[in-house]
C-alpha cells in the first residue's frame, strides 16, 4: 500500500485529474486529399425536400407557438407526412394548434388524439406515432425525450434540451440509447441545418482562417413577452403560460435563447469550455424570477476564451451573432470569412430573389430544413443524432447561468457531477413549490463590518 | 499432488503431438472443459454457472476465455501463453490448498484476470434501452472519465457478472443495516462518569455499548528514530510530546456502534448539497446523517464487532458529533499524537510487543531466506500475514498494555490531523504540548496500517494518509457520496473522549 514513489506523487497528480473529453457523434468527417496539405471536409448534402416513403406519423407534445410552427415545418418537409396527435397541459393551446394546422395545411386531427394534462405526453407517444416532436417549455424535455425513446420513437427536440445538470445528463444518456436503437434525433439548434452556416463551417474546418484562437457570441435583443397572473389561473398554469420568465421552466434566457450561439461556437471549435465566470442582473424584466442580461467569460481547456453576452431589454443596441478569430483570419460563422487585414476572402452566395435581385436568404429555411433532414435520415435508414451535442451546448449555457447566479467560477467538471435539479416535485394545476426569488450573487455589505 | 506433475511436461508434449497442429491445440486449451479439468478451483465453475453470464435470456453463455483472455487479435495469444506459463509455475511451486479464493475473488485481485477489452468487445452499447438512471449516470461517468482514469474498469461495478457472489450489490442499498440489533434491551441513558477510570459507554436509544479506556497523560517521543528498520522519512524528526489524559475506545468503532448512529440519523434521500451538510450542522442541533450506501459497505465480511469500514472521514466526524450530542460528553477523533501515544503504551520500540520489523517481514529475499518467525506479531496484529484479506473481530488479538485492541493492523484509523510529510519538523520547542498537526492540508492522517499491510506498515510510528479521490473511484452516483467510500475497505476509526482535569469528568 505504501510505496515510496506513488505516495510522494499522489497529491500532485490526482488533483489534476478531471473531466476528459466527451466524445461527440458528428455528421462531418475530415479526410486528407491525396495531394497532401489541403483537408476536405464533407458536410451533409441538403435536400430541398425529404424523399418519399411510407407514411410517417408524428405526434406533437407542447402546442404553443413553437410547437405549432414545428408541426407545420414537419408537414412541409416532404410527401406522406402526418401529424396525428396533439398534447399539451392547456386545452386552449391544443385547440389553437388544431385550428392552425387546419388553416395552414388543411390538416385534421381526430378528437380522440387530442390530449390535455401533465400525462398528455405519454398519451401522444402511445397513440401510434413514428415521430415525436417535443416543444413544451424546456423543463419537461428530458422526461419527454426519455419516454419517447423508451417507446422507440424518432424525436424532434426543441432547444434547449434541459434546464439543469441532471436534465443534461439524462438527455445525453437518452441520446445514446436512441443511437443504440438506430433512432434519429434532431434538435432545434437550426443553425446546424442552415446552408450558409454549414458552408462557412466547411471553409473554416478546411483551414481558411487557420486555428481558432478566440470566440465571441451574442444574443442581445429586446424584451420578450410576459403575462400577468389572472385570477382564473392556478399558479402552475400562470407560470407555464409565462414560462420564458421563470428560471425553472426556461433555464433563463442564457439557456433558452443564447444556447443557439454557444452551440455554434461548440460546433465550429469542436470543443466546449471547461469553466465559466459570468455575471448578470435583472434590470427591467417584468414578471418571473429570471435575469435579463448575462455576460460570461468561458475558458476552454487549451486556455482559449469565449466571451458571451445576452440581453432582453428594450432600447439597447441589439446583436444576434457569432464571431471566431483564427490565426489566418476571422469569420462571422454565418456567411463571411475575412483575412487578418479585414479583406473578405469568401462569402456565401445566396440564391437570387424571384425578381432577380441579390438574395439574402438561404434557399430552404433552417426551421424547415431540420425537419427535411430528420425525415431524410429516417427514410434513408441513416440515423442522425444530435441529442448529445445539444445537451452539451445547453450545459455550457447552464454553467454560465450558475456562475452569474452565484458569483463563482463554475467548472464543467462540477456540472457533470452536480445534482442540481430545478422545478417542483409535484405537478398539478395548483400552487408551485419552488423558490420565486431572483438570485443575488455575492455578499451584501454590512454596516460596521469593516473597521 | 506433486507426483501427478511429474507427468505434466511429457503429457504436454504428447498433447502437442496428438493434436498435431497449434491451432487445434489453442482451440482445445481454450474450452471451458479444459479450464475446469486443470484448474483447481471447482467453485469457479459453479459460481460461473450461477452468474448472469451463464444464465441468459437467450440461453447462450460466455466462456472462460471470453473474459479471462483479451479478444482475438488484441493480444489473445500472448496473454494465453503468459497465463499458461503462470499456471504451470503455480502448479509446480505452490500448494493449491493454501490459495485463498475469497481473496483472489476480491476486486483488486480479480481485475488482473479480466480484460476490459473483452468486456467492450461484447458490450459495445453501454446505453441499452433498459438501462436505469443510476446505470446511465455510471456509464456516462465511465465514458467521460475513462481516458484520464485508466483504473475505471467495467469489473469495478460488475464484479459479480462472471462469477456469482452471494449478497453482492452494486446499487442503492437502502436496506443496509436495517435488520441488525433487535429484541435486546435498549439503553435509556449514557454512562455516568465520575472518576478517571475505564468505563462502558451506552448509546441511548440503542442496545449498543462499548468500553472506553482511561489513558493517563504523559510525555513521549513522537515518531521513529532514523535507524528504525522499514521506517519512512515522514516519521521524523522525533519530537518530545506532552499530552493530557483522555479516554480512548478499546476497539475500533464497530458496525454495531456505527449502525446505531445510522439507524437514528440516516437520511432517506441524497443531500442536494454536494459539499455536504457538515459545516451547517455545527450550528444546529440536528445532525444530518449518512445517506444509504451504494453497494455493500461491509464487503459481506459480517458486521457486529468488526470495525465499520467504507466510512468517509466526514461520516466519522459526524458520528463523533452525534455521539457527543446524545451522551453529553466530548467525543472526537484522536490527534495523531494521541493515537501514537496510546498505541505505544509506554514502549519506544517499533512495536509495543517488541521485535525487529525486518524479522517480521514476509516478503523480500531476506525474509524468504531467514524464514522469519511471526508467532509474536500474529497474536497482536491482524495484518497481511494472518488476516485472510479481511477485517477480524476484537477477540482475534491480544490487547496492548493500555488494554487497547487492534491499535495496529485490522483497519487503519482516521486521525484528526491534516497529513503533511514534514509535519513533525514544523513543530518547534523542547516539549510540544498537545500537538494537533498542520493547520491546513488536503488529506488526513490515517494510522496503524491494516489487514492488507505487511509488518513494516503496522509499526507504531508508521504514517499514512487518506486518498479521497481514489477511494470514490467507482461510486457511480452523481455527485459521489460524502458518507461512503466505494473503494476503500481498509480504513475505520476509533473515538477518544476528552477528560477535563478541572472538573474530573
Amino acid at each position: 500500500m505504501k510505496t515510496g514513489i506513488s505516495r510522494r506523487n499522489f497529491l500532485g497528480t490526482t488533483a489534476a485529474a478531471g473531466l476528459t473529453s466527451l466524445t461527440f457523434p458528428s455528421l462531418l468527417t475530415g479526410c486528407s486529399s491525396e495531394k497532401g496539405k489541403k483537408t476536405t471536409v464533407e458536410v451533409m448534402a441538403f435536400l430541398d425536400q425529404a424523399p418519399d416513403g411510407p407514411e410517417l406519423k408524428a405526434g406533437l407534445i407542447g402546442c404553443g407557438g413553437r410547437g405549432t410552427g414545428a408541426a407545420i415545418d414537419f408537414l412541409s418537409a416532404g410527401p406522406n407526412l402526418k401529424i396525428v396527435a396533439l398534447g399539451d397541459v392547456l386545452q386552449d393551446r391544443v385547440d389553437a394548434c388544431r385550428e392552425e394546422l387546419k388553416k395552414e395545411k388543411g390538416h385534421e386531427i381526430a378528437d380522440e388524439n387530442c390530449f390535455v394534462g401533465f400525462d398528455a405526453f405519454q398519451k401522444v407517444i402511445d397513440s401510434g406515432v413514428d415521430v415525436v416532436i417535443c416543444a413544451t417549455p424546456p423543463f419537461f424535455r428530458p422526461e419527454h425525450f426519455a419516454a419517447a425513446v423508451e417507446a422507440r420513437k424518432h424525436v424532434f427536440l426543441e432547444k434547449p434540451v434541459c434546464v439543469d445538470p441532471v436534465g443534461a445528463r439524462s438527455v445525453i444518456a437518452t441520446a445514446r440509447k436512441a443511437a443504440g436503437l438506430g433512432l434519429s434525433v434532431v434538435t432545434g439548434t437550426q443553425r446546424r441545418h442552415q446552408r450558409d452556416y454549414v458552408e462557412t463551417y466547411k471553409n473554416v474546418a478546411e483551414g481558411m482562417i487557420g486555428d481558432i484562437v478566440a470566440a465571441n457570441c451574442y444574443w442581445n435583443q429586446s424584451k420578450l413577452w410576459h403575462f400577468f397572473p389572472d385570477p382564473k389561473w392556478s399558479e402552475m398554469e400562470y407560470m407555464i403560460r409565462d414560462w420564458v420568465n421563470w428560471s425553472w421552466l426556461s433555464g433563463d434566457h442564457i439557456v433558452e435563447q443564447h444556447v443557439h450561439n454557444l452551440d455554434v461556437i461548440h460546433w465550429f471549435t469542436g470543443k466546449y469550455p471547461v469553466k465559466a465566470t459570468g455575471f448578470g442582473s435583472r434590470l427591467r424584466r417584468v414578471t418571473g424570477n429570471q435575469y435579463d442580461n448575462f455576460s460570461t467569460d468561458f475558458i476552454f481547456e487549451n486556455g482559449m476564451h469565449m466571451h458571451s453576452m445576452c440581453r432582453q431589454i428594450n432600447g439597447c443596441v441589439n446583436n444576434v451573432s457569432e464571431f471566431i478569430q483564427g490565426t489566418k483570419g476571422s469569420s462571422n460563422c454565418r456567411n463571411s470569412i475575412l483575412d487578418l487585414s479585414g479583406t473578405e476572402l469568401w462569402k456565401y452566395e445566396y440564391p437570387a430573389t424571384e425578381d432577380g435581385q441579390p438574395g439574402t436568404e438561404v434557399k430552404v429555411g433552417p426551421y424547415k430544413q431540420e425537419h427535411i433532414d430528420l425525415v431524410t435520415a429516417i427514410r434513408t435508414g441513416k440515423p442522425y443524432n444530435e441529442g448529445e451535442n445539444t445537451a452539451m451546448s445547453t450545459l455550457v449555457a447552464i454553467m454560465g447561468r450558475i456562475s452569474a447566479y452565484t458569483g463563482k467560477e463554475v467548472t464543467m467538471d462540477e456540472m457533470m457531477n452536480s445534482d442540481m435539479k430545478l422545478g417542483p416535485e409535484v405537478f398539478v394545476m395548483g400552487p408551485v413549490n419552488v423558490s420565486k426569488d431572483v438570485p443575488v450573487a455575492g455578499e451584501a455589505y454590512i454596516p460596521g463590518s469593516e473597521s | 499432488m506433486k507426483k501427478k506433475w511429474i507427468w505434466f511436461i511429457p503429457g504436454l508434449l504428447a498433447g502437442f503431438l496428438i493434436f498435431g497442429s497449434g491451432s487445434v491445440m489453442v482451440k482445445h486449451t481454450s474450452e471451458n472443459e479444459y479450464c475446469a479439468s486443470c484448474h483447481i478451483h471447482p467453485q469457479a465453475t459453479s459460481s460461473w454457472m450461477q452468474s448472469v453470464h451463464y444464465i441468459t435470456k437467450s440461453g447462450t453463455y460466455t466462456n472462460c476465455t471470453d473474459c479471462h483472455l483479451p479478444p482475438h487479435g488484441q493480444g489473445y495469444l500472448i496473454e494465453k501463453v503468459k497465463t499458461g506459463a503462470r499456471d504451470i509455475w503455480s502448479q509446480w511451486t505452490k500448494d493449491s490448498a493454501s490459495f485463498n479464493w475469497d481473496e483472489k475473488g476480491q476486486l483488486e485481485n480479480a481485475r488482473h484476470h479480466v480484460f476490459e477489452s473483452s468486456c467492450i468487445a461484447c458490450h459495445q452499447n453501454l446505453f441499452p434501452p433498459e438501462l436505469t438512471k443510476e446505470g446511465a449516470d455510471a456509464h456516462l461517468y465511465y465514458t467521460s472519465y475513462k481516458e484520464k482514469q485508466p483504473d475505471l474498469q467495467c469489473i469495478n461495478c460488475h464484479l459479480n457478472a462472471g462469477h456469482f457472489i452471494a449478497g453482492y450489490t452494486h446499487g442503492g442499498n437502502t436496506g443496509f443495516g436495517a435488520t441488525s440489533l433487535s429484541n435486546m434491551v435498549t439503553y435509556q441513558s449514557p454512562a455516568l462518569v465520575s472518576r478517571f477510570e475505564n468505563f462502558k459507554e451506552q448509546i441511548p436509544g440503542s442496545v449498543v455499548s462499548f468500553n472506553m479506556i482511561a489513558i493517563p497523560g504523559g510525555t513521549f517521543s513522537l515518531g521513529s528514530p532514523d535507524d528504525e528498520p522499514l521506517r519512512d522519512s515522514d516519521e521524523g524528526p522525533v519530537k518530545k510530546v506532552s499530552l493530557d489524559s483522555f479516554y480512548m475506545a478499546e476497539i475500533e468503532v464497530s458496525w454495531d456502534e456505527y449502525l446505531a448512529f445510522y439507524a437514528q440519523t440516516s437520511g432517506e434521500g441524497r443531500s442536494s448539497d454536494t459539499k455536504g451538510n457538515g459545516a451547517k450542522s455545527q450550528h444546529t442541533d440536528a445532525i444530518s446523517g449518512a445517506t444509504p450506501p451504494y453497494g455493500q459497505p461491509d464487503q459481506g465480511w459480517g458486521k457486529g464487532l468488526r470495525p465499520a469500514i467504507s466510512i468517509s472521514f466526514h461520516a466519522a466526524e459526524t458520528y463523533c458529533k452525534w455521539l457527543s450530542g446524545i451522551t453529553g460528553k466530548n467525543y472526537r477523533l484522536p490527534t495523531e499524537a494521541e493515537w501514537e501515544y496510546a498505541c505505544r503504551a509506554g514502549s519506544t520500540d517499533p512495536y509495543f510487543f517488541g521485535g525487529d520489523p525486518s524479522r517480521y517481514q514476509k516478503s523480500g529475499l531476506r525474509a524468504k531466506i531467514s524464514r522469519n518467525d511471526t508467532s509474536v506479531i500474529n497474536s497482536f496484529v491482524v495484518y497481511a500475514e494472518n488476516s485472510r484479506a479481511k477485517t477480524q473481530e476484537p477477540g482475534f488479538v491480544t490487547a496492548n498494555p493500555f488494554g487497547l485492541k487492534h491499535m495496529t493492523g485490522n483497519v487503519a484509523e482516521f486521525c484528526s490531523d491534516w497529513y503533511q510529510a514534514d509535519a513533525y519538523s514544523q513543530y518547534s520547542g523542547d516539549v510540544i504540548d498537545n500537538p494537533k498537526g498542520p493547520s491546513t492540508g488536503t488529506e488526513r492522517v490515517i494510522r496503524g496500517g491494516s489487514y492488507k499491510d505487511e509488518a513494516g506498515m503496522v509499526r507504531s510510528a508508521a504514517r499514512e494518509y487518506t486518498r479521497t479521490e481514489a477511494w470514490l473511484r467507482t461510486d457511480p452516483q452523481m455527485p459521489k457520496s460524502i458518507w461512503w467510500y466505494s473503494d476503500c475497505f481498509y480504513v475505520g476509526f476509533r473515538v477518544v473522549c476528552e477528560f477535563d482535569t478541572k472538573t474530573g469528568k
